[in-house]
């Protein structure tokens, strides 16, 4: 392919800019819809969002400017700080647990079994719906009826109360979306592992190293690209939890699992404070914008790291 | 589903995905063309409630409308209670609400200052259907919105009651009859808490009022706590013990601006309530909030007594396998009992294609001939004085002794519910507020919340 | 055993710790099936149990009193005394009109957004004109933006539109494209060897038809997964319809089960008709799974998708 195009420069290019001069209006026929797309549901909204948090809106009736009104608000109102909060611990412990369990399990996927089948029930429960999910496990979990305490009391422990009690409502919910994502995310981990030379590892036996060693002096390393990219999408993902806390504790016990989007979908479409919401939306945004700033600087010094 | 099954295999071959793509919108029209109702009234009215306890005696209730006005026809939906007010905002905003609703006195505030609510005025003035004052005392009043106009017409009412497992109070040797004229006061609980203690169990079957119970080991509570601690509201939890202690929710009712969430009268109230919990004669608010719900674990017999509201008397009374009696709430340090009393009414939502029909429904919904029919199912008493009554007698032919709730109308115990403006906003600070408290915040948190409380309505 | 214990720094290099791991790496696979299967079977043993009893027999590993009232309540066969008997809400649930609900949404979502990512990547990656990489950037860059963000302005917009409630409401914001979708069939577009498109243009053929028999085609299997990849996310979206299709004419199977939760008159679910309903809504995706998993496994591999 390489030598074929190297081998007639000149005619390629005289043919393409040949077809080039008539494209102005077929340059615009494949990029219509798509733009349609981005300028109605992405771009004009973003400046809407940002005209509206500085207005009191109910919807109803026509948005007043109120200025920095919405954003003072904000800096006073508890339930903001304590939802910024709640949310954070949960990216922490459902990316944290979420991470190392997908390792591992990627792990067992490249050493153990070569089985497609394995590999495709790790990635199911990827494919059925958060609501789903999380309502089965709400069940499982239910304090008098659930299996899972159940369990727990043939082993003789006390049942637990997981989505009644505050301090452990949060982790709860971050551990059954780490059984939703973890085997995808292993997947992607797995991808990685396959592609690293087995003759890096043949290299590391001639000089003895032990299999703790190897994961730690090789797979690792030669993982963290891989690791980076499945950060920046996974911790994006993981801040806006929302399906989960909606359908079991819907934000209690005691404002435990209230988090940013729960907050802002109640205040906007409970209460029609639309507003003071979209005040909260844009702050989030440039939450989210920094927290991705920073991983792409991660993921491109890794990416020097490495080449 | 076969063709839906075929268009999988034919995308598995990863050819041909246009055709694919053809045959799976095309099952999807199919499946689209079956589903239009065609209805042969000219005009269409949508009516929602959140109790599908009602539904059979509203749908009687609609027939008869629908016999007597042959070019209406009524849609009953029913939408669950969690998701009513967040499905109904929705609505509104859509422009897709229902043109009749079941709205509540907490609720229509907030709705009416919106401009979503018709004014019902001329249903009740001289000229209008309905005469006020056929209604229970009190019920017709909460209806009227701040602007002096009317936005609806109360459907029923409701109190609370103690509800009880018979065959434990026998086993405990409490003659039923002993729960009529209950005492309480917020030091020692009074006979209400001695016979809350007495009808309470441990794991080795030692009750609570006896020397080594043991309150980590309950298998049977005393009292219940209901999951939802229900907020600034506390309506089937502590409003009966606060309101007969004197306390009273706002500086007025209805469209109270400064609450009493910070009145003495209130803070001994609740503690002591959450007391129950440390004695061991009531679940902690963790265990409450995380398994069955307190009617649940009532008929499992794993609570002796319940507070309860008089609309889940019938669901309560038949669902475990025992007898349940049903006491009036306890006498309070103010010489009386109380309990809160919520009329649920039905509104007209403004942007209505229909209003003269909707109106004629609401004015249909208040007649007899409609709340007899909603009487005989005995599942509400209806707002109507004489309909109340049937309903009683429906009541007690289910073998159901409803006695306990008539008795606070007799009394004229009933306490109005508070009618505010931005109730939801409240319930935002109240619920969590009471969570926490329950939980074992210090009750100085009622003070701060009571500051927001108010922040609200200046 | 002993034999080998006698003789630990000899064993440490062939094959005994091998072993051990191996065991241990298959008992941990082993736990780990068993951890994602469960839920999968305890949704269907709770979908055939009696809800009356599911509390007193909570630990029976198979369906207490083993019934098909939870799938009767699902599809509204039960009468309404029946249900709120055995524990239901006695609302009528039209199990198959959010099925098809759910159907209609995902199939236009799907179609639309894949045929027009499809050419907006095709311009990106071959064809040239000004602007180009900048106008690229600019459609990434919408990648960064969070769902919620977009979500109130974009209601306010579908309320305007008159499209609440409708499935081109629900559709819309996805239909015409998503970043990610003109990112991933980039990528491929740009591997389709240069000569295969010329040779097709100085035959004659115009940039459409190019695109339509040359590079669809050709790109059959990044196209199938990005479809598959698109159809899933659609059919377990919840935020967006929550937020525009309420009302029962359009309501998505997602939502239905939310709302299915919290409906009955006491507050306490209808554990039986609520594990059917999210088992059945489920079997849809279960069955494209099983037909195309395998491609789906092998090919998150290589795309390192979302």
């Amino acid at each position: 392919m390489t030598t074929l195009a190297n081998a007639r420069p000149g005619q390629r290019r005289s043919l393409w800019s040949r077809i080039r001069s008539g494209e102005a209006h077929l340059v615009l026929f494949f990029l219509l819809p798509a733009s349609i797309g981005l300028v109605a549901f992405y771009l004009w909204p973003a400046i809407r969002g940002a005209y509206l948090s500085f207005t009191d809106y109910n919807v109803l009736s026509d948005p007043t400017p109120v200025g920095l009104a919405n954003y003072q608000r904000l800096l006073g109102d508890d339930l903001f700080w304590n939802s910024l909060g709640v949310t954070a611990v949960y990216v922490v412990i459902n990316i944290g647990v979420q991470t190392i369990v997908a390792v591992l399990l990627a792990l067992l996927l490249h050493r153990a079994t070569s089985s497609t089948l394995v590999r495709g029930i790790a990635l199911m429960p990827y494919f059925v719906a958060n609501v789903v999910v999380a309502l089965v496990w709400y069940f499982m979990l239910d304090y008098q009826v659930g299996i899972v305490n159940q369990m727990l009391t043939w082993l003789g422990i006390d049942p637990v109360a997981f989505f009644g009690d505050p301090e452990l409502a949060v982790p709860t919910i971050a551990m059954i979306n780490v059984w939703r994502h973890a085997g995808y995310t292993a997947l992607l981990v797995f991808a990685g592992l396959q592609a690293i030379n087995p003759s890096v590892y043949e290299a590391a036996d001639l000089d003895g190293a032990g299999e703790r060693a190897k994961f730690f002096r090789i797979t690792l390393p030669l993982l963290r690209p891989i690791l980076a990219m499945v950060l920046v999408i996974t911790v994006t993902g993981s801040f806006q939890v929302f399906d989960t806390v909606s359908v079991t504790t819907n934000g209690g016990p005691v404002n435990a699992t209230r988090v940013i989007y729960l907050y802002i979908y109640n205040l906007a479409f409970g209460q029609l404070d639309f507003g003071y919401a979209s005040a909260i939306s844009v702050v989030l945004f440039l939450l989210l914008a920094g927290v991705a700033f920073l991983q792409i600087k991660l993921l491109r010094s890794n990416q020097t790291d490495l080449d | 589903m076969t063709q839906m099954s075929r268009s999988i295999r034919m995308t598995r071959a990863g050819r041909r995905i246009g055709l694919a793509a053809v045959v799976v919108t095309a099952a999807t029209l199919a499946l689209s063309g079956c589903a239009s109702a065609a209805s042969d009234r000219p005009v269409e009215l949508t009516y929602w409630m959140w109790d599908a306890n009602q539904m059979d005696g509203y749908q009687q209730c609609l027939d008869a409308f629908e016999d007597a006005n042959p070019t209406v026809g009524v849609h009953l939906e029913q939408v669950g209670w969690n998701d009513y007010w967040t499905k109904l905002t929705t609505g509104l905003v859509a422009e897709t609400a229902p043109d009749v609703f079941v709205n509540h006195p907490q609720q229509f505030g907030t709705y009416a200052d919106l401009d979503q609510l018709l004014p019902l005025d001329d249903l009740v003035g001289p000229a209008g259907p309905v005469d006020l004052a056929d209604y229970q005392p009190g019920l017709a009043d909460m209806w009227v919105g701040q602007d002096g106009h009317r936005y609806g017409l109360p459907k029923d009412w409701s109190a609370i009651g103690l509800f009880y497992n018979a065959d434990q109070l026998a086993d405990a040797g409490v003659d039923p009859a002993t729960l009529e004229d209950l005492d309480w006061n917020p030091r020692d609980g009074g006979s209400y808490e001695r016979l809350i203690a007495h009808l309470t169990v441990d794991d080795n079957g030692v009750r609570g009022d006896e020397a080594g119970f043991d309150r980590a080991h309950v298998k049977v509570y005393g009292l219940g706590l209901n999951r939802n601690n229900n907020g600034g509201f506390g309506e089937t939890q502590w409003s009966f013990l606060a309101l007969a202690d004197g306390w009273s929710y706002a500086d007025r009712n209805p469209w109270g601006t400064r609450f009493s969430y910070d009145d003495e009268r209130f803070l001994e109230t609740v503690t002591w309530w959450r007391g129950l919990i440390d004695k061991g004669y009531m679940p902690t608010f963790t265990v409450a909030s995380s398994g069955m719900n307190d009617t649940d674990a009532f008929a499992a017999g794993r609570y002796a007594m319940i507070t309860q509201g008089s609309w889940n008397a019938r669901a309560i009374a038949s669902a475990g396998g025992f007898p349940v009696g049903i006491a009036p709430t306890p006498i309070g340090p103010t010489g009386s009992r109380a309990t809160v009393t919520t009329a649920l009414g039905d509104s007209v939502w403004a942007g209505t294609k229909h209003p003269e029909e909707a109106k004629r429904l609401v004015a249909f919904l208040a007649t007899p001939e409609c709340q007899d029919l909603v009487a005989k199912q005995a599942r509400v008493f209806p707002a109507l004085r004489g309909s109340s009554e049937l309903a009683a007698a429906a009541f007690a032919d289910q073998g159901v002794d409803v006695s306990a709730f008539t008795v606070q109308q007799q009394e004229g115990t009933a306490v109005p519910s508070p009618v505010v403006l931005g109730w939801t906003r409240l319930q935002e600070i109240m619920g969590p507020t009471m969570d926490a408290f329950l939980a074992g915040a210090d009750p100085d948190t009622f003070e701060k919340a009571n500051r927001q409380v108010d922040a609200i309505f200046r | 055993m002993s034999v080998s214990a006698a003789r630990p720094v000899a064993g440490r290099r062939p094959r005994r710790p091998v072993d051990a791991g191996r065991v241990l790496a298959r008992v941990a696979l082993a736990i780990m099936i068993v951890v994602t299967l469960f839920p999968f079977y305890w949704m269907l043993r709770t979908a055939f149990s009696d809800n009356r009893y599911l509390a007193a027999d909570a630990g029976n590993l198979l369906p207490t009193h083993f019934t098909l009232g939870g799938f009767e309540r699902v599809f509204g066969l039960a009468t309404r005394e029946d249900a709120i008997a055995q524990g239901g809400s006695g609302a009528s649930i039209d199990f198959w009109g959010y099925l098809r609900n759910t159907l209609i949404v995902a199939v236009l979502v799907t179609a639309g957004q894949v045929f027009f990512s499809a050419m907006a990547a095709y311009a990106f990656a071959r064809m040239r004109f000004r602007g180009r990489d900048a106008l690229f950037a600019v459609f990434l860059s919408a990648l960064m933006v969070p769902t919620i963000f977009t979500a109130i302005p974009n209601f306010v917009l579908i309320r305007e539109l008159g499209l609440l409630n409708t499935y081109a409401g629900i559709a819309l914001p996805t239909f015409f494209m998503t970043p990610f979708a003109i990112f991933f069939l980039r990528q491929f577009f740009m591997n389709v060897p240069r000569e295969l498109e010329e040779a097709a243009l100085l035959d004659g053929a115009g940039r459409i038809r190019s695109f339509f028999r040359l590079i669809l085609p050709i790109s059959a299997a990044p196209i199938t997964t990005l479809a598959v990849l698109t159809f899933i996310q659609s059919w377990n979206d919840y935020f967006w319809p929550l937020l525009v299709g309420q009302d029962d004419s359009v309501r998505v199977l997602t939502v239905a089960l939310a709302t299915f939760r919290s409906q009955t008159p006491q507050g306490s679910p209808d554990w039986a008709g609520l594990m059917g309903a999210t088992l059945l809504a489920a079997v849809p995706i279960l069955i494209v799974f099983l037909a195309l998993g395998k491609r789906i496994v092998n090919s998150i591999g290589h795309s390192g998708i979302k």
